[in-house]
């Protein structure tokens, strides 16, 4: 019972997960000036990614992205999502243990990062083990209360605002599209997950549109707030930004303290979602590579999060996390490039009898 | 040439309730047969000779009698356990089952006993599952309303029944259910039997089916393309599959204008979260993450607990096990008896446990809001399994503070998520419609 706005909702979730902690950075790092420049470019070569992508999905009705790969051929299929799983875990890892970090810093200072660790990593793994319609419907739970909660933190953070610090606001020397960086950046999204559901309900271009947009939206928020409040000068200097330009904001009538505590909790929503489509999609292409009857696909997820787990348990600080987080999401933009445009290809030569398959 | 009647005897020597009854018939001899507890004998012996008095011969008499006429021996004997009445003639060359006038073993249509309904009709559906089912079809005139009985079981076969809308029901569901029902090969004694067959949810304290006492809620049920079931001598209508929103609906609510209905239905909700979250909440606020709130709030949190020799989460565990103990005390009490437990317990929880400073004000705050919030779902099944649900969560509060109550809540939902029956998610609201009327 798959719908389109459960897609959607996912969707949503993904990069809201991956985007939160590092993209301000990066963005900080790419430009001094006229961010929204980089943000919306980011935005709008996501989107022609995604219509590759999409209209590559549609030669080949009611299948997944592995299926067509094994059209392709078996080995096809190996060569280019080993390193795509291998990459997953990775960043499974990785963001795990990214949040692990900020959320100690939000909640629990004197709690190993360990415990939290293994809460996380048991949530998400059963989750995924529970499979694709369990994430579905949870996460449009979790989506109607992490929202109202990011909503509340973006408006509240209003009152600290100082307009003059992100003047100048039209500059646009294009050179961020030369930084290594901005490879990265289009690492933040998360829309290689749609051509794993074979659905039977075509993906809408305007639904995930909407989606598309408020994302972005969301993304210039997120790089915003952190500069109106403090500044570019400043900005660059903080390891989390957007957690610092949270913990700065005083509301006088409010019973709570920080909201930092809205925004720690909204994460752990978040990176619930995100990490356990993460493994669903690694036990489905390894499904489908070995296929093995007496391996079920639960096994995989949980041999697979036992693995990302020591990488994210041996990870001795937060920078390096940082940075090997920013190399995943690297190598993640290249599968996001690698795969539409080959699946686009394949489809498109298909479809004009130049490859011939067997049915 | 007795042998019919012999071996029905022999086959019911120990039960002394047993009664063969001679009677004559137009100068033939014939036998009634029965149990005089299931049987009102005198007065089927006189509608017996009545119909007799009408008629020529003894065949003639079995004709108007039944239409059940020479039947093997082993259908008699089936029959005989079901309360019916076996006539035999003398001669063993006939022999017909008729419908007795029973004893009066089930109670009339009462009012609702587990349920409460305000502002609406005030029957509800009793033991007997023909005048349940008939009390469906008075209410729901349409041809289109299908009903499959089944008779399942191994030492005593027990009577089912399914009913649904044609068209409404989607055929998938209706299919795999009757499936489901037809292998059914051990006793259903309770709901759990039942809903055990409905696939793997052993250790779940989420049901397949939702139990209502109300013909009414039964129908909406139908017209929202489920499935009732109803078991022999069981009050309730089983509706399947049970899904969230039975939780925080009935549709006696709808008798009030749309406004007061949403308010209902949300305060049941708040109700629910409250239930689940607040204990969870009040240890990891008080014992993990004091510092929150801010500091006027958290002195006053820390003042409320000064002298109290217990941690929060002992206390906290302690208070809600004592509150579940009297919930389940009361219903086991005697009706005389319970409220008794009721005073009692109310001035252990509310002042001597305060003024003994064992527990602080605040819990007793929260446990109080808790035991109301608890019972404003609808149903004492959903009541129970939300009232479960709170322990693991304050567990993982007193681990990790305001974390573990919003992962162990995140973790719930997933959990109720993962949950479908044949095929239905437990998390939907409504089943798309996707019968056929052929």
């Amino acid at each position: 019972m798959t719908q389109r706005i459960q897609i959607v909702i996912v969707f949503i979730l993904i990069q809201l997960s991956i985007g939160y902690l590092v993209y301000p950075n990066l963005i900080y790092a790419l430009t001094k000036t006229a961010h929204w420049e980089v943000v919306m470019f980011q935005g709008f070569l996501q989107w022609i990614l995604i219509w590759i992508y999409i209209k590559g999905l549609n030669y080949f009705p009611e299948n997944d992205v592995i299926d067509i790969y094994l059209k392709m051929g078996r080995w096809a299929t190996i060569i280019i999502l080993t390193p795509f799983v291998i990459n997953l875990i990775a960043l499974v890892a990785f963001n795990i243990r990214l949040h692990t970090e900020v959320i100690i810093s939000v909640f629990l200072p004197r709690t190993p990062y360990w415990s939290i660790l293994i809460l996380l990593y048991f949530i998400s793994v059963y989750t995924a083990i529970k499979g694709l319609g369990t994430i579905f419907r949870s996460s449009i739970f979790i989506f109607l209360i992490v929202i109202p909660l990011v909503l509340f933190n973006i408006f509240s953070s209003v009152i600290n605002f100082d307009i003059h610090n992100v003047t100048p606001a039209w500059n646009s020397p294009a050179r961020f599209l030369f930084n290594i960086k901005f490879f990265y950046l289009l690492g933040f999204s998360s829309f290689l997950f749609l051509g794993f559901m074979a659905s039977k309900t075509k993906l809408s271009f305007r639904q995930l549109f909407i989606a598309c947009a408020s994302v972005t939206l969301f993304f210039l928020s997120v790089v915003y707030i952190p500069l109106f409040i403090f500044g570019q000068d400043t900005v660059v200097t903080l390891t989390n930004p957007f957690l610092e330009a949270m913990d700065s904001v005083e509301i006088s009538w409010f019973s709570f303290n920080r909201q930092t505590m809205f925004f720690g909790l909204s994460l752990v929503g978040l990176v619930i979602v995100a990490n356990s489509v993460m493994l669903w999609m690694i036990s489905q292409v390894m499904r489908k590579i070995v296929t093995s009857r007496r391996v079920k696909s639960s096994y995989w997820i949980i041999a697979f999060s036992v693995i990302s787990f020591v990488f994210a348990f041996f990870v001795p600080n937060q920078s390096l996390v940082e940075k090997f987080f920013l190399w995943s999401t690297g190598a993640q933009a290249y599968s996001m490039i690698v795969i539409p445009f080959t699946i686009f290809i394949y489809g498109f030569l298909s479809k004009r009898g130049v490859i011939r398959y067997e049915k | 040439m007795k042998n019919i009647v012999k071996e029905i005897k022999s086959k019911f020597s120990n039960h002394h309730d047993f009664f063969i009854e001679e009677e004559l018939v137009d100068k033939t001899a014939i036998y009634l047969i029965g149990f005089n507890t299931l049987i009102d004998l005198p007065k089927s012996k006189l509608y017996v000779q009545q119909i007799a008095a009408s008629s020529s011969s003894v065949k003639a008499l079995f004709i108007n009698l039944s239409d059940q006429i020479e039947v093997d021996t082993e259908q008699l004997l089936k029959a005989i356990l079901e309360g019916k009445l076996v006539i035999v003639s003398k001669d063993n060359e006939e022999n017909v089952i008729v419908d007795p006038i029973a004893q009066n073993l089930s109670r009339s249509i009462e009012e609702p006993k587990n349920e409460s309904a305000i502002q609406a009709s005030m029957d509800a559906f009793g033991e007997d599952i023909n005048i349940n089912i008939g009390m469906i079809r008075k209410r729901l005139n349409t041809e289109r309303l299908c009903h499959s009985s089944y008779q399942v079981g191994d030492l005593d076969k027990r009577r089912l029944s399914m009913l649904y809308i044609k068209g409404r029901t989607p055929n998938i569901l209706i299919e795999k259910v009757n499936q489901q029902l037809m292998q059914i090969n051990s006793d259903i004694e309770t709901i759990d039997d039942l809903n055990r067959q409905f696939g793997k949810r052993r250790l779940s304290p989420v049901s397949h089916l939702s139990t209502t006492e109300l013909p009414i809620q039964a129908i909406h049920s139908l017209k929202k393309n489920r499935i009732v079931l109803f078991m022999d001598n069981y009050p309730f209508a089983l509706v399947f599959p049970n899904l969230i929103w039975d939780m925080f609906s009935i549709e006696n609510d709808r008798n009030f204008p749309f406004v007061l209905t949403f308010m209902l239905r949300i305060f049941r909700v708040i109700g629910a979260m409250a239930t689940v979250v607040l204990p969870a909440l009040y240890v990891a606020l008080v014992s993990v993450n004091p510092g929150i709130f801010r500091a006027d709030l958290a002195l006053f949190v820390a003042k409320s607990r000064e002298g109290i020799p217990l941690s929060a989460f002992l206390e906290t565990i302690l208070m809600v096990v004592i509150v579940d103990l009297i919930l389940e005390a009361i219903v086991r009490l005697p009706k005389s008896v319970g409220p008794s437990i009721t005073m009692v317990g109310g001035i252990i929880l509310g002042q001597a446990m305060v003024e003994a400073k064992l527990v602080s004000n605040l819990l007793v705050i929260v446990i109080t809001a808790v035991v109301i919030a608890s019972s404003a779902v609808v149903g004492m099944q959903n009541s129970l399994y939300i009232r479960l649900l709170k322990y693991p969560i304050l567990v993982l509060a007193s681990l990790f503070g305001i974390l573990g109550v919003w992962t162990g809540f995140i973790f719930t939902v997933i959990y109720l998520a993962s949950l479908t029956s044949d095929d239905i998610p437990y998390l939907t609201f409504k089943i798309e419609q996707e019968g056929d009327t052929k």
